[in-house]
């Protein structure tokens, strides 16, 4: 009896050394990311949890990476931030020395991009994050993180181009952005942008993050009576703004511009007709002219996200499918899985992707231009990159006469 | 000195509404000596309730405001009957352990139930808004002062005038003696966290209907409860809500004078300064 029992657990135990080594072969790349799949950010989160798993779907489908002369498959260990950045931080260095991934995929947020990216440096592994655009992440000499989101900083250098072109012929601005990292660095490059066009700040004030109730800043910004109001923050706080403005008959003379929400679809559901007239910025359309290597092209890549996740991309799922590619690029440029190797490779790649060019300055960032969009009947419209793509609806009519 | 008024004016307004939040948290501590640390995930709970009537039933917002008192007030008599009784009178620990789970299984449980999409609650009026004497009012903002004021004042005459209100204040007070008169601990313990749970049910349909509602608002609004029901002496309806529309006030003051970023400063300062200079009141209570 008893040598049996010990007979069996003897082979259990073997079983699974044998199926443990089975999983641990040596034909796939690992890819970590601690990404917000809950918390307050959990609802822009998702777009990166479903752009890595769909891009590195996609790759691996067609075949995977060719690494010296082995084609492997990428494969991603994904966890919970809870949009935590402490948490965040702990979980990217548990991904590297207890789940020994090979790279890493970036958070969502500059605040989270800030910090994770310390952990990279820290163990010399590369991280590719299409989350922060804050130029603080890349202004410490790191050189194992790259970013895929244009800098903070020039975000509405576009917008101000536009407002150029147009009569009446703005004069005034309000800049309302919040305490956080991203906001900080749009505030600090969009001050110097409006000094540059020409323009009066009347208006300079933050707000802090958490905080949802904007009254005190829109009366105030209401005795000024700008003509602009450049706003900047969350998706969560764009929404109170709109709302509040509207309660409080607040509304700038000619235009107003938000940094994030204006794109997405939740952003319109939410706010209903009151979504109208309002500018913002995206680096990305699902454009079909913008060609890649393993979807076809934006506008496919747009189609078939919305079919298998229910919702549409937008900016940052094009940023994480272009991440994941990035990582496939410098691999196989570099013929190795050593981080050194895929980092020197990472810092020279140049390619075309739904995403747009992949190709990173010096300093880890990329270098992409904002299209200024519009939401005119529901739609987001593409108005100015460099030129006019569409007739604008300047100026915006106060709250009564829409 | 018209914005003055005006931002005046947006806090007392605000401060309303952050009255009513306040209420429930105050009664229950002040009668069953429980610091509810998931009052703010009831009152999210309470704005997905008037959420899905108003945009699946099509129910107005402020007529949804009963059904969902009503749905809350169950919740929580229930919770509080067959959970909290097991802690009412243990040591405070206890409770806010157990507080504390809850809220967190609460959270998780509307993440999973409603996603972590913004839900506003949006009827046609809303975001109107019309002139008196100069200033703007928010007819949305009103409407919720509005509310506030009367079901703190239903509160305050339930507890004064009626028998039930008068059995909960005595358990408050003493409650050897009121279980002489014949009243039954638990079932008035229930009771008033169901009260609880009802208006902070309230509260959450209308701060949909100025803000918006995630799983997560909870812990700031349990925060910003905690802070007013301290302000307003717990379980004291009129005074709750003047702690209320005193916050709001100073909160709107600080953020044009000083500074919005230094809004929570001001709200745990006056905490700390109500502490200072009343600890015997607070402290008999608690």
């Amino acid at each position: 009896m008893k040598n049996s029992k010990l007979t069996l657990l003897a082979v259990a135990l073997a079983a699974t050394f044998a199926a443990g080594s089975a999983l641990a072969d040596g034909n796939t790349i690992t890819l970590g990311a601690a990404v917000q799949l809950t918390g307050a950010l959990a609802n822009t989160g998702r777009y990166y949890r479903d752009s890595y798993n769909f891009a590195i779907e996609q790759i691996n489908a067609k075949g995977g990476v060719k690494v010296g002369g082995k084609q492997m498959k990428l494969s991603l260990k994904l966890l919970d931030n809870q949009s935590d950045v402490n948490l965040g931080v702990r979980q990217y260095v548990q991904l590297l020395t207890q789940d020994k991934v090979n790279f890493l995929l970036g958070p969502f947020s500059s605040n989270d991009a800030l910090d994770d990216s310390s952990v990279a440096e820290k163990y010399q592994v590369p991280m590719v994050q299409g989350g922060g655009a804050s130029g603080q992440i890349f202004a410490r000499g790191y050189k194992y993180i790259f970013g895929t989101l244009p800098p903070a900083g020039d975000y509405y250098a576009s917008t101000l181009e536009m407002l150029k072109e147009l009569k009446p012929k703005a004069k005034t601005v309000a800049l309302i952005a919040a305490d956080d990292s991203f906001d900080v660095a749009v505030a600090k490059g969009t001050r110097k942008l409006v000094t540059a066009a020409g323009l009066q700040l009347v208006v300079d004030s933050q707000y802090s993050e958490h905080n949802s109730d904007f009254s005190s800043l829109l009366s105030l910004t209401k005795s000024k009576h700008p003509d602009v109001i450049l706003w900047s923050g969350h998706e969560p706080e764009a929404l109170n703004f709109i709302r509040q403005a509207k309660s409080l008959a607040v509304s700038p003379t000619l235009m107003y511009s938000f940094t994030v929400g204006v794109p997405t679809a939740d952003f319109r559901k939410a706010l209903g007709k009151d979504a109208e007239y309002a500018f913002g910025m995206t680096p990305w359309l699902p454009n079909a002219a913008l060609k890649d290597e393993w979807f076809g092209d934006a506008a496919a890549f747009a189609k078939q996200y919305q079919q298998k996740f229910g919702y549409a991309p937008d900016y940052h799922a094009a940023s994480g499918v272009a991440d994941v590619e990035a990582f496939a690029k410098a691999i196989e440029a570099a013929g190795s899985l050593d981080p050194a190797k895929v980092r020197d490779a990472l810092a020279k790649v140049d390619f075309n992707s739904l995403y747009g060019r992949v190709k990173f300055a010096a300093n880890g960032q990329i270098a992409m231009p904002q299209t200024v969009i519009q939401i005119q009947d529901g739609q987001v419209v593409p108005i100015y990159s460099d030129k006019f793509l569409n007739k604008p609806r300047y100026p915006l009519p106060a709250w009564t006469k829409r | 000195m018209e914005l003055f008024a005006q931002i005046v004016v947006n806090g007392m307004l605000l401060g309303g509404l952050y009255g009513l939040m306040a209420l429930g948290m105050g009664l229950v501590w002040g009668v069953l000596n429980i610091v509810n640390l998931a009052h703010g995930a009831l009152i999210m709970l309470g704005g997905y309730a008037v959420y899905y009537l108003y945009t699946g039933a099509g129910i107005d917002p402020f007529a949804a405001l009963p059904i969902a008192m009503l749905a809350l007030f169950c919740f929580g008599f229930v919770l509080q009957k067959l959970l909290l009784n097991l802690i009412v009178r243990s040591a405070l620990l206890n409770t806010l352990l157990i507080t504390f789970g809850l809220d967190v299984v609460f959270t998780y449980l509307a993440q999973l139930a409603f996603s972590a999409d913004f839900r506003t609650i949006n009827p046609p009026y809303a975001g109107n808004n019309f002139s008196f004497v100069g200033l703007t009012i928010p007819v949305g903002r009103l409407a919720a002062f509005a509310v506030a004021l009367l079901l703190a004042g239903l509160l305050w005459l339930f507890l004064e005038r009626t028998r039930t209100g008068r059995a909960i204040r005595a358990t408050a007070q003493n409650l050897t003696a009121a279980r002489l008169y014949g009243v039954n601990p638990k079932t008035i313990y229930a009771l008033t966290f169901g009260i609880g749970a009802a208006l902070a049910g309230a509260a959450g349909g209308l701060y949909g209907v100025v803000g918006q509602i995630t799983p997560y608002i909870g812990v700031t609004l349990t925060a910003k409860s905690f802070v007013i029901a301290i302000l307003g002496g717990l379980d004291k309806p009129l005074g709750v809500i003047a702690g209320g529309i005193a916050l709001g006030v100073a909160e709107a003051l600080t953020a044009l004078y000083i500074g919005p970023t230094y809004t929570d400063v001001i709200g745990f300062g006056l905490l700390v300064l109500v502490l200072v200079s009343r600890p015997a009141q607070i402290f008999e209570r608690a």
